[in-house]
């Protein structure tokens, strides 16, 4: 108790003590209370706030820049990074708890309609229209990316949150082997066209074969000390590997639902997508069974494949020469077509900061939210080797002309499409992984796998047919 | 044996003396002073057993999901447990689990016998080689599944260039290909519980009367003979009890598997209690897992008993 009472006294003298120096260095008080330097409100000054965020980049990045916003607002930020699937289990687990433990949690964006639906998190409409409290001068929501917002935080009517990771998916590949003459004037003798980065899926799997050596033989003039190969894909079971497929799946004309909002997972177009990625397993390293995105960035860190359909947010993790053998060997370009001439497509991987329903720090949580989109902390994002989601610095020159994938990371992001936002995402998705790892693996053929998750994603939508908002 | 009051269990007095009918007060006394010495253990079991395994009994005739608005836990009959006749990744993992159990724990058993005779002849580093056998498991699963993780990794484990150089399966990445996956999840489980099997091996000898052996000895009979005709049916009694334990034991596995494998590749790996935290934890299915939940329960309880009714003293 009185422990409990020599902390209060004390957090209230400190407050004071802020309150006064911030008076005497001359900024101007608002309707709120205090602001800080940059026009941040010190209103919250002394709450703690408790954020949950996947383990990427940007993640790291922002945990770096925390200590700035508490001396602009005076809020601690206590950060928790996670892997994907137990972010989601401590996020689910907290919603229905209610006892509102995070106050901010960054949510796969494929989460949102079961969130927003069981109103586990709240609408920031009001918010951006009137922000709680008085919010730096560097933050613009008019310069957040809109194709990459409205997926990531519109559901129905509602805004529910500010991208925090504007992951998306992209072609990596080895543009050292692609430029090398011998290599070119071989592929060109064998496939009768010029080795470039492929455009179509024939061309992705012709060069994947082109690039598969054992060990000791050469490639791009050097003799190999591991083999190399063509590809590297995902196929453990786990959302990756659904995630990797959908790609396949688009851009062979296939979807999860088809255009009347019925279950298409084994429609003629889904099963030659995956017959497709079937076949690239030939030119893929061992272990593709057991392979998610994290094991995709070592190889090709580690130089062991020559392509991959991966996530743009791992495009620094190439060029960071403290991991990466391959820093300005990568190119980087849009995802293959079926067809020369077909829209190319990307796959949206985009996270959000969303307010915790029950949180009592709502407010203070806005703000968080709001600073960590302004535009010196989205800089710092970028240069750090993460993904920021704002206009101005995707398309800054300075970075463009810096990172060899920063504009490649703006393309790919105005190709981005989304994958189903529906309540029973979470379903869909672990029936797929399962049987898109049974077809990979080779233990179910294409089509059959694809049969068992048409019925078993039919059984779980079941009353919720047709699905016409996504 | 049924009326042998020593074998209900849940009655806090039944393991006192007591003959129906003839209750004196001092004695009545006793059993109330029982009642209230096991109070406290009595209700910490009750919130921890007790209280989950009820509310699990209610779970499962609902539908709950902590993801799918609508489903917040209405009534809906026997409908969880329908689905499990349905269910054909319930009944691939159903396989998968006694493919686990009876290669796994017959291994076991076999390798504890053999080891268990060999302990229980050594003299002098008799204590070393126990302690030695008590490592694996006093390892946690999980650390267990890291270190094979990490040993048959594709690329750079120690153990898959061992496979590799003897030119044995396995030899590019054990855990890639469903088959030797499974069987490297078998091993696995062999090197944690083998030694298990071992020391109730040899304790069960140590125990044995000597004289059954002399008497075989004098009468001429070979090793083979002694082991066949007497060690093994006199060691019976200590292996089922030892077997049944194991079996209980790896239904329930979870750890090693998660770590490991994931249940891939594909749902080779899957076993019922991995399938059973997908339904439940990926899928979000509270109301569905609880009934897989109980139906293991049910197994597990079955075995249990089974292994008690061994324990108990024969009915003369």
């Amino acid at each position: 108790m009185a422990r409990k009472s020599v902390l209060a006294l004390s957090a209230f003298a400190a407050a004071l003590a802020l309150a006064v120096t911030g008076c005497s260095s001359g900024t101007t008080p608002s309707a709120e209370g205090e602001v800080g330097p940059n026009g941040w409100s010190r209103k919250y000054a002394g709450t703690q706030l408790n954020v949950i965020a996947e383990a990427t980049a940007n993640s790291g990045i922002l945990e770096s820049l925390l200590p700035d916003f508490e001396a602009e607002t005076g809020i601690h930020v206590s950060l928790e990074q996670a892997p994907y699937d137990s972010l989601v289990q401590k996020a689910v687990l907290d919603f229905t708890t209610k006892k509102g433990n995070y106050d901010v949690l960054s949510i796969p964006y494929e989460y949102l309609g079961s969130f927003a639906e069981n109103k586990y998190i709240a609408p920031i409409d009001d918010y951006l229209k009137t922000p709680p409290v008085q919010l730096g001068a560097d933050f613009s929501s008019d310069d957040i990316l809109p194709n990459l917002w409205e997926p990531s935080s519109k559901w129905k009517d509602n805004l529910y949150g500010m991208p925090s990771n504007a992951a998306m998916m992209m072609m990596m590949y080895r543009k050292d082997l692609f430029e090398n003459p011998a290599e070119a004037k071989g592929f060109k003798a064998k496939y009768g066209y010029d080795l470039a980065p492929a455009t179509t899926w024939d061309q992705y799997r012709d060069i994947a074969e082109w690039f598969t050596r054992d060990a000791g033989k050469e490639a791009g003039g050097t003799a190999l000390a591991q083999p190399l190969y063509g590809v590297t894909l995902a196929g453990k079971r786990h959302v990756s590997t659904v995630l990797e497929w959908m790609n396949y799946s688009w851009t062979f004309g296939g979807d999860i639902f088809d255009s009347s909002g019925n279950v298409a997972i084994n429609s003629p177009e889904n099963v030659a997508s995956l017959e497709y990625e079937k076949g690239l397993t030939a030119y893929a390293p061992p272990g593709f069974t057991s392979a998610t995105w994290d094991e995709i960035t070592a190889q090709l860190q580690q130089g062991t494949a020559a392509q991959s359909i991966t996530w743009g947010d791992t495009a620094g993790a190439m060029e960071d020469t403290t991991a990466s053998k391959v820093v300005g060997k990568m190119g980087y370009a849009s995802i293959p077509v079926k067809n020369e001439g077909d829209a190319p497509e990307s796959h949206l991987g985009s996270w959000t900061y969303t307010i915790n329903s029950s949180s009592k720090n709502a407010e203070a949580g806005y703000e968080f939210m709001a600073w960590a989109m302004s535009k010196p902390v989205q800089m710092k994002l970028a240069e750090g080797g993460g993904l920021p989601a704002l206009t101005s610095v995707l398309t800054d020159a300075d970075l463009t002309t810096k990172l060899p994938y920063w504009k490649q990371i703006y393309t790919s992001l105005t190709q981005a499409k989304s994958r189903p936002r529906i309540p029973q995402w979470s379903g869909i998705s672990d029936s797929l992984a399962l049987d898109l790892s049974r077809a990979l693996s080779g233990q179910a053929s294409p089509q059959e796998a694809l049969d068992a998750s048409q019925q078993k994603v039919t059984e779980l939508m079941n009353g919720a047919l047709p699905v016409t908002y996504q | 044996m049924g009326t042998d009051p020593r074998t209900e269990l849940g009655s806090a007095s039944a393991a006192l003396p007591r003959t129906p009918g003839q209750a004196t007060p001092r004695k009545k006394r006793r059993d109330w002073a029982g009642l209230v010495y096991q109070a406290p253990s009595l209700i910490v079991l009750g919130c921890v057993v007790l209280f989950p395994l009820v509310y699990s009994v209610d779970l499962s005739f609902r539908s709950y999901s902590l993801v799918i608005p609508g489903r917040t836990g209405q009534y809906i009959g026997l409908e969880n447990y329908q689905r499990m006749f349905r269910d054909a990744d319930f009944g691939q993992a159903l396989l998968t689990t006694l493919v686990f159990i009876v290669f796994a724990v017959s291994l076991e058993t076999v390798l504890g016998v053999a080891a268990g005779m060999l302990l229980d002849r050594l003299r002098r580093m008799k204590r070393l080689v126990t302690s030695i056998l008590l490592l694996p498991m006093i390892i946690a699963p999980l650390v267990v599944g890291l270190v094979f993780n990490f040993a048959l990794n594709a690329q750079f484990g120690y153990l898959t260039w061992v496979l590799h150089a003897l030119g044995l399966p396995g030899g590019d990445g054990a855990l890639n290909y469903g088959p030797t996956a499974l069987l490297a999840l078998i091993l696995v489980d062999v090197w944690e519980w083998a030694p298990f099997m071992t020391l109730m091996v040899a304790a069960g000898l140590s125990a044995l009367p000597k004289e059954p052996f002399e008497a075989a000895s004098v009468d001429g009979a070979g090793p083979w003979q002694t082991f066949r005709m007497l060690t093994l049916p006199m060691l019976r009694p200590v292996l089922a009890v030892a077997i049944l334990f194991r079996a209980t034991e790896a239904i329930r596995e979870f750890d090693k598997v998660y770590v490991l494998t994931g249940g891939g590749p594909g749902s080779w790996t899957t076993v019922n209690d991995l399938y059973q935290y997908r339904v439940s934890f990926a899928e979000w299915d509270m109301s569905y897992g609880a009934a897989l939940g109980l139906v293991t329960f049910a197994a597990v309880l079955f075995l249990a008993i089974s292994a008690f009714r061994m324990l108990a003293p024969k009915e003369l």
